[in-house]
């Protein structure tokens, strides 16, 4: 069997919050699908763990800070790291914002052993990041006052990415395993550790727990034919991973170069989106002709030129393969950040050109799970380009779930081009367990982006009020909408909800109605302060 | 309950088409819809390249309804210049909501003429609220329509802009499960009506629109329980369903 490269990994958990600049000894998370994705070390300290509920950390914490994910601005923000890294060594790859990985033998020769070169990348990084007023590092016992920061050298993927969350905990920062010792390194970790590194889904490491494979070296220990057969190409992953071998095996062939897509402007554009819409004709393509062929595109080259022959080239890594809207992402970040650092860009664009470095035969664990991609999909995603072109991205966009008790704030709409429209699930989980205190099924079918304030009166045509106990001063009669009036022949409530309770200055409190009116028309309305509105209509 | 619903989502998963034969094959003329809905239509469900018009109270939950089976079945549907759409509600009804996409129309008729002929170029589907004054630029909506077998649905609970092939309007709702200062809403009788050109007599039928399980079903069985001023307001028994098959 084939020896994994040597790699260095540069890991750092919390990168969201680096790139917003919360200090660390704010108690902050950022939120994505109900889940916690990034915290301060504050948060950390006080048991928010990644992975918590929104309800879970705001009882374990009541003064954390809610903070919205911007996938952009990490993207963005980690061009600063990438570059300080490459100075060290200019080979490297990026997994996502606060993830890279470069293989060690250049730089360990060059530096002195595979420690010096991790010794220097935290060194790097620790000065960066101490200058911008968020610092990286051991944290003083007790203290919160560093954010964490691992860099592992180890065979293989994801020996050196195990090694570097391994090491983000240890004095130093750095955990440098011996040659051969990924096996060692692995064995005894916990099966769950499958679902951290993104290499198997939970419910396939739900039931590896379940069936008593409770440890990597479990898993490593099976027949890897048994596992194939038992759990598909998925399992036979895990198990490679498992073993410290890593990779898929690569494909026979390197890609043909005639599989590079560019994309030469006439006149260079200064606009970003432009460019944009390009670089996802390029992808579209790109992915097509390689579905064609059975592959994905796991390690993407974006080369992107100006017309004053500036250049920025990165590499993209992600081992389930690279979608077409996550090569877009990439080109996004990766032109977003050269624009934003000093000496960036300083003329139009005239080039754009995706190589597919590396492609591996497409094993199935990142298409959908049923079926496939209909001729509708398809026709879908081309319409949803189109369109974008024509009205802009913030004018097409599909709903992604996020929570909430009051119908407006339960999805919320994000630009279609900038999801994988065939993954849906990963916008539109829900998480788990009921929002107690929303309002219960069926849902209005209209919901006014603003509501819409009206007056509630009661039959003698006073306001109708509401304590803050949730009594009311009399049962509503009358909906008044502007110059209309309408009986009220039907009414339940008042359901008071309080929003954001934790912070003083955004805390609301809305005691909420059903009411039908004389046409049959129900809506959801609420009071707040007491002002009366139209949260919904039941249309 | 409704077991055809549940056998459709099975082979949408599966990747086989559902309701047997080539579901929304590219040569099918009409895209399906709940057996509820079906027999309401003249041709059983909606024809490619026609528009159908929803209106009255429940405009929006009728046209979610009827748009959720095909969506169910792989078509893609777009909201085009619906800001106030909830998504919610759709999904109860049983649109999948991975297949649908939403696009602003800020602008006038003909900024909404524009963006509905290119989502006809990739979306079966398209739910829009139409402006004022959309009929003078519906001539190339129409040919786009038809030239790709695109199902328009204009929803407007006072009446289309757009003149239809099919109106279907809402009346006579009646809520079920909520009385004064009690209960909640949880279902709701509503009297369906469905003209158009190619139907000698409008068809009216009595529908729970959404019904207990969130979807739609038919009304004509219900068992109401006696008025709830002398129940024990217990909502949950004011609903007895009786479906047969």
């Amino acid at each position: 069997m084939r020896t994994p490269p040597r790699l260095v990994t540069v890991w750092c958990p919390d990168w969201p919050m680096l790139a917003a600049r919360v200090p660390p000894q704010r108690p902050a998370a950022i939120f994505h699908a109900n889940r916690v994705v990034a915290c301060t070390p504050a948060a950390r300290a006080a048991g928010v763990r990644h992975g918590d509920r929104r309800r879970s950390a705001q009882s374990t914490c009541p003064e954390i800070e809610v903070l919205e994910p911007d996938p952009d601005r990490d993207g963005r923000e980690f061009e600063a790291i990438v570059r300080l890294v490459a100075e060290l060594a200019p080979k490297l790859e990026v997994v996502e914002p606060g993830w890279l990985s470069l293989a060690a033998r250049g730089p360990a020769r060059y530096f002195g052993g595979d420690q010096a070169v991790a010794d220097r990348i935290v060194a790097a990084v620790g000065a960066w990041a101490a200058a911008r007023g968020v610092p990286v590092g051991q944290a003083l016992r007790g203290s919160a006052d560093r954010y964490a920061l691992g860099v592992g050298v180890a065979d293989g993927r994801s020996g050196s990415a195990i090694a570097a969350r391994l090491a983000s905990s240890r004095d130093g920062g750095t955990l440098v395993v011996e040659p051969g010792g990924t096996p060692g390194l692995v064995a005894p970790l916990t099966i769950g550790w499958l679902r951290e590194l993104g290499e198997a889904d939970a419910d396939l490491v739900d039931l590896l727990g379940r069936l008593g494979v409770r440890t990597l070296g479990t898993l490593a220990a099976l027949d890897r034919g048994d596992v194939l057969a038992r759990f598909g190409p998925v399992g036979a992953h895990a198990h490679r991973v498992a073993s410290g071998l890593d990779d898929r095996p690569p494909s026979a062939t390197d890609p043909p170069p005639e599989w590079w897509v560019e994309h030469p402007f006439d006149e260079p554009v200064e606009s970003l989106d432009t460019v944009v819409f390009v670089a996802k004709r390029l992808a579209d393509d790109l992915v097509s002709r390689l579905a064609a062929d059975g592959r994905v595109c796991v390690r993407l080259v974006v080369i992107v030129e100006t017309e004053h022959g500036e250049r920025s080239e990165r590499a993209w890594y992600r081992d389930h393969g690279l979608s077409a809207p996550a090569m877009v992402e990439r080109a996004r970040w990766q032109l977003e950040g050269w624009a934003s650092q000093p000496g960036g860009l300083s003329g139009g664009v005239a080039l754009v050109r995706f190589v597919p470095d590396e492609v591996r035969p497409d094993d199935g664990v990142q298409a959908r799970l049923w079926g496939g991609r209909s001729q509708a999909d398809h026709d879908a995603a081309r319409a949803v380009v189109r369109l974008t072109g024509l009205a802009g991205e913030q004018a097409v966009r599909v709903p992604a779930w996020q929570g909430g008790r009051l119908p407006g704030e339960r999805y919320r709409l994000v630009p279609a081009v900038l999801v994988d429209l065939e993954r849906a699930d990963e916008r539109l989980e829900r998480g788990d367990g009921p929002w107690p205190g929303a309002v219960p099924t069926p849902s209005p079918a209209v919901v006014p982006r603003e509501p819409v304030v009206v007056e509630v009166v009661d039959a003698d045509g006073a306001p109708v009020r509401v304590t803050g106990r949730g009594e009311i001063s009399a049962a509503p009669a009358v909906l008044v909408t502007g110059s209309k009036r309408q009986r009220i022949v039907a009414w339940a409530g008042p359901w008071p909800v309080e929003q954001r309770w934790w912070s003083a200055e955004q805390s609301r409190r809305i005691a909420r109605f059903q009411v039908v009116t004389e046409r049959g028309v129900a809506h959801l309305v609420g009071v707040e302060r007491q002002q009366w509105s139209i949260l919904a209509t039941y249309a | 309950m409704t077991a055809t619903v549940r056998v459709s989502e099975l082979a949408e998963r599966l990747g086989a088409p559902a309701g047997g034969g080539a579901a929304l094959g590219r040569r099918d003329r009409t895209l399906p819809v709940a057996a509820e809905l079906a027999d309401l239509l003249p041709e059983g469900g909606l024809v490619r390249g026609r528009i159908a018009g929803c209106s009255g109270p429940a405009a929006w939950s009728l046209a979610f309804a009827l748009v959720a089976h095909a969506s169910q079945a792989g078509a893609w549907v777009v909201v085009v210049g619906a800001p106030a759409a909830g998504f919610e509600a759709a999904a109860e009804l049983g649109v999948p909501l991975e297949r649908l996409v939403v696009v602003d129309v800020e602008g006038g008729p003909s900024v909404w003429a524009e963006r509905v002929a290119a989502a006809a170029d990739g979306f079966e589907i398209v739910l829009t609220a139409a402006p004022a004054g959309a009929e003078r630029v519906a001539r190339r909506v129409r040919q786009r329509l038809q030239s790709n077998g695109v199902v328009l649905v204009a929803v407007d609970p006072s009446s289309p802009s757009v003149a239809c092939d099919l109106d279907l309007a809402t009346a006579d709702v009646e809520w079920l499960g909520i009385g004064q200062g009690w209960g909640r809403l949880m279902a709701r009788r509503v009297g369906v009506t469905v003209a158009g050109r190619r139907m000698p007599r409008p068809v009216r039928r009595s529908l729970l629109l959404p019904g207990p399980d969130g979807r739609v079903a038919l009304a004509e069985r219900v068992d109401r329980a006696p008025d709830a001023d002398d129940g024990d307001g217990g909502a949950g028994t004011v609903i007895a369903l009786d479906r047969a098959g």
